[in-house]
């Protein structure tokens, strides 16, 4: 009786194994066409140098992208732009959104919903059509933006809000904050609503309330949910391309120039998809990195 | 197991009516040309309904499919798709750097011998023209159109403050000079540079004036030595004249922020006098309801090396694919294009100035403008084509980042000139 339950078990088991097995095959065959076909090409293809009208004439360069990445001062700068949205995103789309889910959680009594369907709203249009509506809010010409500075007395910039390489980044990532800050607050809200309501009356009595109790206690509660937004945010930052493009091509003077732009500068405008190749395999281990955070600090949350 | 019967007989049934449709759609023998061309053009749907039909006349089994695409993302596009297997047959092109690029590369197919059939391209069009797409002696594209550029005003508003067409470049500051006076917040000269190119052919025409396209020649194709290669101090006085357009109160604030169709529209609206703007403008400036414009060419500038007389042209058109599996319909659709009907239709539907003259004294209504383009490219003694289009990719990216740069002055004309030769040099090393 025994061994037939084992052999039972046995045959169920290895059955288990083969359906597993058949139901993952779909999706290797996706992965391995989509993903890691393509990653394995662009790693090979980074070691040689060739152009999109070239194909057939590979050179092999060994690590000399990689080298003449270092040296280049366009990359730097696209490196650091990047860290700049991460910052950036953090701060404005975490920090907002943090604040944002707080007040409607705690602070109001009435409309949460409303409010929280209209921060919400533009996290659904489309990256490209909210970069084309903030380019002409922006324009130094018949923008509302400048009509507004000047109604109150303000000056403009007198390069544009998108034409001076010194704020030009800053006003992308308002654009950025403003459609992704909505998506941020609803996860944190999510995990505010899991903080119990009894934790506070607690605290209450010991004289937490208000930010207090936001900063003591509220934060620390929702730590992990925090880590995870932040993470988002931080990869979302590496992939941006949409809104630089869009806006500003990386411009004015590679001003705006991120990893995403670059990479498509090069390889399409300038015509070295080797070198392409290469800065994406510095791109593609960033992501790695970033994303083996993530998982690790998800499964922590 | 009756369900199962009914599954494998609607299984038969679908794989027999596919034999069946394989069978009827490889008797009729059609074939599909698909053309890719850039979007909005005025006319343009028409223009290629009638190209179908009227080809069809000649050749009823071909199919010609347009697909359109918006100018910066087709640059991209038309690449990839060379590359790949599902590309065009014919597909449109700019003359230059970036068409001999493709024919290089093997990407284009070499129509030269295409050139002297029936209804092939030489019929129609002059050698000369041909050769703006040669390789190495061969030819790789049918030019249908070139554009041009001129200065274009408005008369009422000179009429009424008694300003002057500029003849020399020091007018046309002086010109900028006294627009202000009447009005500070005129925008002269509003220059749309948020993309770059627009400036870009504003040095265009300054290097001819001033450093002389004899001179530059060596320097665009980086034929020059390295010690000589973009080092005539003239390139830095083209610079400085945009530095001195800028000074004189030409161009609006913001010209890096400011996209060229809006400084289209300041124009067209008459809120400022007068605009450098392409021959496809003509008609754009008349879809937004203004049409009593006129123009002049860029001024001359006293003391350069290059004449008054030479003009901003680049040749377009079409270059077949080298992967089409009908080279010889492709190249002779391509051919058609500039057929004398065709080319009547391109002039009266999309404002084409075109290669093909034949017809052109037949055109029912054309416009003022229209007359004025075509007279004026066949009275100028030479033509530089833009640089955007004639230099190496990594020299022309260069002289697009160095205008936004001048523009904001965050570079002087010689820092400019150190930048681009740098490039320059390093573009030869790796030639």
């Amino acid at each position: 009786m025994n061994k037939n339950n084992t052999q039972t078990n046995n045959f169920s088991l290895s059955n288990d194994k083969v359906s597993a097995t058949i139901l993952l095959v779909p999706a290797l065959i996706f992965c391995t066409i989509f993903i890691f076909i393509p990653a394995i090409g662009t790693i090979v293809g980074s070691f040689y140098s060739y152009s999109l009208t070239s194909m057939n004439n590979w050179k092999w360069v060994g690590f000399g992208n990689y080298v003449k990445a270092t040296q280049d001062e366009y990359f730097w700068v696209a490196l650091k732009n990047n860290f700049i949205i991460v910052f950036a995103s953090i701060v404005l789309q975490v920090g907002v959104g943090t604040i944002l889910a707080a007040i409607l959680d705690r602070g109001i009594k009435y409309g949460r919903v409303i409010f929280r369907t209209i921060i919400f709203t533009p996290m659904v249009i489309s990256s490209v059509a909210v970069s084309l509506i903030w380019l002409i809010i922006y324009d130094p010409n018949v923008g509302i933006l400048n009509a507004i500075f000047k109604s109150i007395g303000l000056s403009t910039p007198s390069k544009g809000w998108l034409g001076d390489p010194n704020i030009s980044i800053w006003m992308i990532m308002i654009t950025a904050a403003w459609q992704n800050t909505g998506f941020m607050m609803v996860l944190i809200l999510a995990g505010l609503q899991g903080v119990s309501k009894e934790v506070y009356d607690a605290a209450e009595i010991d004289g937490a309330t208000g930010v207090k109790a936001f900063w003591y206690i509220t934060l620390p509660m929702i730590r992990n949910v925090l880590i995870v937004a932040i993470l988002i945010t931080t990869i979302g930052a590496f992939k941006v391309f949409e809104f630089i493009f869009v806006f500003t091509q990386g411009g004015p003077s590679n001003a705006t120039q991120v990893l995403g732009t670059y990479i498509y500068l090069q390889a399409f405008n300038l015509l070295h998809m080797g070198y392409a190749n290469a800065l994406s395999v510095i791109l593609l281990i960033i992501a790695l990195f970033l994303g083996w955070l993530q998982l690790k600090s998800s499964r922590k949350a | 197991m009756n369900f199962l019967k009914f599954i494998t007989k609607k299984i038969y049934l679908f794989i027999f009516s596919l034999f069946l449709s394989f069978g009827f759609i490889t008797s009729s023998y059609a074939v599909d040309i698909t053309i890719w061309d850039l979007s909005g053009r005025n006319g343009q749907d028409e223009f290629y309904d009638n190209l179908n039909k009227e080809y069809k006349k000649i050749n009823p089994d071909v199919n010609i499919i347009l697909q359109t695409f918006e100018n910066e993302a087709y640059k991209t596009q038309i690449q990839v798709a060379l590359n790949g297997n599902d590309g065009p047959d014919v597909f449109f092109n700019w003359f230059g750097e970036d068409s001999a690029r493709l024919a290089r590369a093997g990407l284009a197919l070499d129509i030269t011998p295409y050139a002297n059939v029936e209804g092939g391209y030489g019929n129609y069009i002059s050698e000369g023209l041909s050769n703006t797409t040669a390789v190495n002696g061969k030819i790789y594209g049918v030019p249908n159109t070139s554009v041009s550029k001129y200065f274009h005003y408005d008369p009422a508003f000179f009429e009424a403050n008694s300003l002057a067409v500029p003849k020399t470049f020091d007018d046309l500051l002086n010109l900028c000079r006294d627009i202000r006076a009447i009005d500070s917040s005129i925008v002269p000269w509003p220059l749309g540079n948020s993309e770059r190119w627009k400036l870009n052919h504003v040095i265009t025409m300054l290097n001819q004036r001033v450093v002389g396209e004899e001179n530059t020649a060596a320097d665009y194709n980086l034929s020059a030595s390295e010690d000589e290669l973009f080092t005539n101090p003239a390139y830095v006085e083209a610079w400085q004249k945009v530095v001195d357009l800028q000074d004189a109160g030409c161009f609006q604030d913001a010209p890096n922020a400011t996209h060229p169709d809006l400084t289209r529209s300041m124009f067209a609206s008459q809120i400022s006098p007068m605009i450098y703007c392409g021959t496809w403008c003509g008609g754009i400036f008349n879809g937004e309801g203004f049409s009593d414009f006129s123009y002049f060419r860029f001024p001359e500038v006293v003391g350069g090396a290059g004449a008054a007389t030479v003009g901003f042209l680049v040749p377009s058109g079409m270059m077949v694919s080298a992967k089409t599996a009908h080279p010889e319909i492709a190249a002779h659709v391509a051919s058609f294009m500039v057929s004398d009907d065709m080319a009547l239709q391109a002039a009266e539907l999309m404002g084409f100035m075109p290669s093909n003259p034949t017809k052109i004294g037949e055109m029912s209504n054309p416009t003022h403008w229209f007359n004025f383009y075509v007279n004026d490219i066949a009275d100028k003694t030479g033509h530089v084509n833009v640089l955007d289009v004639l230099l190496e990719a990594n020299v022309s990216n260069a002289y697009l980042d160095m205008g936004t740069e001048i523009l904001n002055r965050t570079k002087t004309p010689q820092e400019a000139m150190d930048f681009i030769r740098q490039v320059a040099l390093e573009a030869k090393a790796a030639m």
